[in-house]
């Protein structure tokens, strides 16, 4: 029984959208319900600039359906990889992470840093993942969200949930690729902090798991000073037709289960940050 | 709970469930208790500390009594006479008030060790005048044992008269 009530996770990618009820109770959330309606094919373009929700009246309807099982109350909207700038970033002692973020994005973001929305998560080791997303996306997901019928009282990115994750299983070496439809970012952890990270957009044509396979080496040989050898593992969307081109080298988890949804193959990586 | 991001395009007001509010309030009352709680046992603590104050001057002040009064014990269980029962002045003022008008007090010891023996060196105007000085010496309540030294009766009388001075009456 939820202790501190319910909150529902309403999630929009490029080919589905994702309900997802928690309870939350002292020891942490718990899944209640979930929910997953497919999007007819471009209605929605995850990206940094310009609309993402091109078939707006389809994703309102995908969204009221997911909706409807769930609480509408306290809902989290979670955008998805693709629409964020991010990048692993050191505030120096006495400044403000999200103020240092914002200085350090400022530069190369595609608009001006006046019309962003900037938040960071805790890598640990003194680091923090810095995000920026233009404030015009936001409103276009939250719009739709709300003719949906949700309360939405926060707004989360996909990555972020799935790095947050990460880090708290605190293991040890590990090169991790969490998948959206449309982008992807690659982390490097070690025991519960970030060491490095990439975020960019997929190629999925033919050969991306041998592609995903080489940048998570280098990545890791980067990370860890040489030694490529350290376990990969791949989570997200199309992540189980991807694992068995890992080859050797996959981590253990990485066909561990993992939160699936209850209609199609994709899995929701930013579910893994959620649930205890 | 750490934190979460947040990347709203504008600032929200969370809406909080009910029983969050009545948790707060629980809370804030239970915090309100403790703190009434502490205010009066704080007060509690102040006022035995003033009592436990109170108590150590008095003990103190105890102390102080059964040492003069084991000091007093001490003198009179050794025959002596203590000098806070008969100060000197007090001594030699009721001498003084003995002597009649033709008498005169030359030199008084008081020896306090030996139960306040008085040693009197007068010198008498004539032998009336000295025997005067002894019917008053003997009558005065506080001495005692009045033992007259030699004396020459033909003249001036001058000599030693020994006593004893009494703390309590005769």
């Amino acid at each position: 029984m939820p202790l501190l009530g319910t909150r529902t996770y309403l999630a929009v990618d490029a080919s589905s959208v994702t309900a997802a009820e928690l309870g939350e109770t002292v020891k942490g959330q718990r899944l209640r319900t979930l929910a997953h309606e497919p999007l007819p094919q471009g209605a929605v373009t995850p990206g940094p600039l310009g609309p993402n929700l091109v078939a707006t009246d389809a994703v309102r309807a995908a969204l009221a359906r997911v909706l409807r099982g769930v609480g509408r109350a306290r809902v989290t909207l979670v955008l998805p990889d693709g629409v964020a700038r991010m990048a692993l970033v050191e505030p120096p002692r006495g400044v403000l992470a999200r103020d240092y973020v914002r200085y350090r994005l400022a530069a190369s973001l595609p608009w001006s840093a006046a019309e962003g929305v900037f938040d960071t998560l805790d890598a640990g080791s003194g680091r923090v993942v810095g995000a920026a997303v233009r404030r015009a996306t936001v409103a276009e997901y939250e719009q739709a969200a709300s003719a949906a019928g949700a309360n939405v009282e926060q707004v989360h990115l996909a990555p972020l949930l799935g790095l947050a994750g990460l880090l708290r299983e605190r293991r040890g070496d590990e090169a991790h690729a969490l998948l959206g439809d449309v982008a992807m970012c690659l982390a490097f952890v070690r025991e519960g902090a970030i060491l490095a990270l990439r975020s960019r957009r997929r190629d999925r044509s033919r050969g991306e798991a041998s592609r995903l396979r080489a940048e998570l080496v280098r990545l890791a040989a980067q990370a860890a000073n040489g030694n490529g050898s350290v376990p990969l593992a791949v989570t997200g969307s199309d992540a189980p037709g991807l694992r068995p081109d890992l080859g050797a080298g996959a981590a253990a988890n990485a066909t561990a289960p993992v939160p699936t949804l209850e209609r199609g193959a994709a899995e929701a990586s930013w579910l893994l940050g959620l649930v205890t | 709970m750490t934190r979460q991001p947040d990347f709203s395009s504008a600032p929200r007001t969370s809406r909080v469930p009910l029983f969050q509010h009545l948790a707060l309030a629980a809370c804030a009352l239970v915090a309100i208790a403790a703190a009434v709680l502490a205010y009066q046992a704080r007060g509690e603590a102040h006022a035995a500390t003033r009592r436990l104050a109170e108590v150590s001057r008095e003990v103190d002040a105890a102390k102080g009594r059964v040492q003069a009064l084991e000091a007093r014990a001490r003198v009179a269980g050794a025959g002596m006479l203590a000098p806070e029962d008969a100060p000197p002045a007090r001594i030699v003022a009721e001498v003084a008030s003995l002597l009649p008008d033709d008498v005169r007090l030359e030199r008084i010891a008081i020896d306090y060790r030996r139960g306040g023996v008085l040693e009197l060196l007068v010198v008498a105007h004539d032998a009336r005048a000295w025997d005067r000085l002894l019917q008053q010496l003997e009558a005065a309540p506080r001495i005692r044992e009045v033992e007259p030294g030699p004396e020459a009766r033909a003249a001036e009388v001058r000599s030693l008269v020994r006593a004893r001075w009494a703390t309590g009456p005769r």
